[in-house]
């Protein structure tokens, strides 16, 4: 079974953001809120790196740990979703993820943030595939379209890689041998607990 | 000073008799036993947690096209 992951080359991030932009208007994603970031390490000195962050779609995901409603739940894909029904806009799972990824539409305490938004790996929610409800709340479905997330197939560099971890691995690490250097799989221990071994 | 309500319930007697009442009351509900109820975790069903990945012709052009040999330059 193959399992979702995102790897972020970042020898290859020229901090384009094209990835953030296509996000957005793929899913219609409302002001204020960003499924994913670029996150520039160093900026303007030597060794300057720049990654592009989003849910990273964890293993025993801390989000789904410390939900109270228990709104989470993960597709036999490893994607980890939730409903947004049952989300009460707590907050707990913002606290709770090292990557920062779960976002609300408003400002504000315990409950009047509305509900959380984050990275669905292009997979939509609960809602049946492909439904306008599904669309209205989560955004496009392409991995039921047999497509990978947007933000993936339109980076300009080729930074950004998504799909199943095993084949996104082997891409990585056939750019490490060649070029003779790698940043490593930023994101992967704290995410999957484990590393691209090269 | 002649106490003239001796018959009805002084103050005191009032509390004392209220917190008997209360302790009654709750020897009843602990007497019952406590029945604790699995928690559940939101259950969207198996066929939205089934897998939706697979390795279409696009899926195929993404890996080709990010794999090392069509990177390099010759």
């Amino acid at each position: 079974m193959a399992r979702m992951k995102f790897l972020c080359d970042a020898d290859r991030c020229i901090e384009c953001n094209a990835c953030v932009t296509a996000c957005k208007n793929e899913h219609e994603v409302p002001w204020g809120i960003n499924r994913r970031r670029v996150v520039t390490l160093n900026d303007g000195k030597p060794g300057e790196r720049s990654v592009s962050m989003a849910c990273m779609h964890c293993t025993d995901a801390p989000c789904a740990a410390v939900c109270p409603v228990n709104c989470f739940y993960t597709t036999a894909d490893a994607v980890v979703l939730h409903s947004k029904d049952i989300c009460i806009g707590c907050g707990y799972c913002f606290y709770a993820c090292p990557f920062g990824a779960p976002q609300y539409p408003k400002v504000g305490n315990f409950g009047s943030r509305g509900k959380m938004d984050k990275c669905t790996y292009c997979a939509g929610g609960p809602e049946s595939d492909l439904s306008t409800i599904e669309y209205e709340k989560y955004g496009s479905n392409r991995l039921a379209e047999g497509k990978l997330p947007l933000c993936a197939e339109m980076c300009s560099t080729k930074a950004l890689l998504a799909g199943d971890g095993e084949m996104i691995a082997q891409i990585y690490k056939q750019r490490v041998i060649k070029r003779g250097y790698g940043s490593g799989a930023w994101g992967w221990k704290t995410a999957y607990r484990e590393t691209v071994a090269i | 000073m002649r106490d003239d309500r001796k018959d009805e319930m002084g103050r005191r007697h009032f509390f004392r008799a209220l917190g008997g009442g209360s302790v009654a009351a709750a020897a009843a509900i602990t007497a019952q036993p406590m029945i604790a109820t699995p928690a559940q975790a939101y259950d969207p069903g198996a066929d939205e947690t089934k897998a939706r990945y697979r390795e279409s012709d696009h899926v195929k052009a993404f890996y080709r096209t990010n794999g090392y040999e069509t990177l390099k330059k010759n």
